[in-house]
């Protein structure tokens, strides 16, 4: 049985739930997806985790609406509100379906995952060399998305994943990275990370 | 593995690709709908939550026509639930677009929350002078100049899914997602600033 607590009202704005919500549901989508591709235990439970953490931000969305609905017409504009917030709540459920064929030792047919490449366009995973030019950067100093229109959306490190890692992190050799975006920026990304290509290029 | 069977998990997995690509592909519509207020795209969104219940079918039979081994079903299961994931997803982005179809203003909160999050939509006019002028979108090499999609064209009032050998015009509007940070230079590309002021 599920431990359902009770969740405390807080004043918290729509604009702030929401923004969390779809950016977590829309994150959890490409880890369980990746989860199931690479048959990747730990990061599946991450996204079970992230299912519970966006649970918890619709229920708070809902009281908050609520309360902020002053008359008739301030209802309404509101129920499309509610209606988006339940969406990102089915595409967190959705995305925790795929991680639970994981964790439930289901898995994905393994031919599946040989041709995954054709599956996964926007998404790679890839290790850090200790030869590559990332080691020792933080993150925010690659300025990844306005070079290459990517984002690094989870690291693995001492046996633990860091879901969407902090602009300030480090990179460090050894470090398993999966990141989303162009596929011409993966690629390159890739080859940064390997070591094949040294120097970073506006 | 022999190549008959070979082939037949290829088409499983092609069907599976254009599965999981048009729901999220629904979910970046939806999503502009609501930002621009735009039944076309909204109905757009609802034609391919059909064209995506369609294609599960296909895909699950495609799955259960493929003669595995008992050994193999596990594996087989983890495919059918994948589809019925994608198909959930395309359900929830159909949601998102029927906001718009109800045809009241959506709240201004969702607007500002699609601007702010960490993919956004840009919704940008091709000016005469743009240099994506009469290239195609393959020639236009859009995203890989500015980490952004295009997910949609607007032209005469209409909206087109881009082909790749489709030719950018005067007037197109580009409906595009990607991070923040690419959205400027869509910008500049699409309308770069004229020279002269008059």
């Amino acid at each position: 049985m599920p431990n359902f607590e009770k969740i405390e009202y807080k004043p918290i704005s729509v604009r702030e739930l929401l923004l969390e919500m779809k950016n977590l549901s829309e994150l959890m989508i490409d880890l369980a997806y990746s989860a199931a591709l690479f048959n990747d235990k730990e990061l599946a439970e991450e996204v079970l985790e992230l299912e519970k953490r966006v649970d918890t931000l619709a229920y708070l969305l809902d009281m908050v609406t609520m309360v902020a609905a002053r008359d008739a017409e301030d209802a309404e504009a509101l129920v499309g509100v509610s209606t988006v917030a339940s969406a990102t709540d089915k595409i967190s459920d959705a995305a925790a379906d795929i991680a639970a064929i994981v964790t439930q030792n289901i898995g994905v047919h393994p031919i599946v995952s040989e041709i995954f490449e054709r599956l996964l366009k926007r998404l790679i995973k890839v290790k850090v060399n200790e030869t590559s030019a990332l080691v020792g950067k933080r993150i925010s100093e690659l300025k990844l998305a306005p070079r290459m229109g990517i984002n690094i959306i989870a690291i693995f490190r001492n046996k633990d994943w860091k879901i969407n890692p902090d602009e300030n992190e480090q990179i460090s050799a050894e470090d398993v990275l999966i990141a989303r975006g162009t596929p011409s920026g993966l690629k390159e990304f890739k080859e940064l990370c390997e070591g094949k290509k040294e120097t970073l290029e506006d | 593995m022999p190549r008959k069977r070979k082939l037949r998990f290829e088409e499983i997995v092609e069907r599976f690709a254009e599965l999981k690509d048009t729901s999220e592909l629904m979910i970046d519509l939806a999503y502009s709908s609501l930002l621009l207020n735009n039944k076309e795209l909204a109905e757009e969104v609802q034609r391919l939550e059909e064209y995506v219940d369609k294609l599960h079918t296909e895909f699950e039979l495609l799955v259960l026509s493929s003669g595995f081994k008992k050994e193999e079903a596990k594996g087989f299961l983890g495919l059918i639930r994948l589809g019925v994931v994608a198909e959930k997803i395309a359900d929830a982005a159909a949601e998102i677009a029927e906001v718009v179809l109800r045809g009241i203003e959506p709240h201004l909160v969702l607007k500002l929350t699609i601007e702010e999050a960490e993919e956004t939509i840009l919704y940008t006019p091709v000016a005469e002078n743009s240099p994506l002028l009469n290239k195609t979108l393959r020639e236009a090499r859009i995203p890989e100049e500015t980490g952004m999609w295009v997910l949609a064209i607007k032209r005469e009032g209409k909206c087109i899914r881009p082909k790749p050998d489709l030719k950018i015009q005067v007037g197109d509007v580009l409906i595009a997602s990607g991070y923040a940070e690419g959205a400027e230079d869509l910008k500049k590309l699409a309308a770069p600033q004229f020279s002269s002021v008059i």
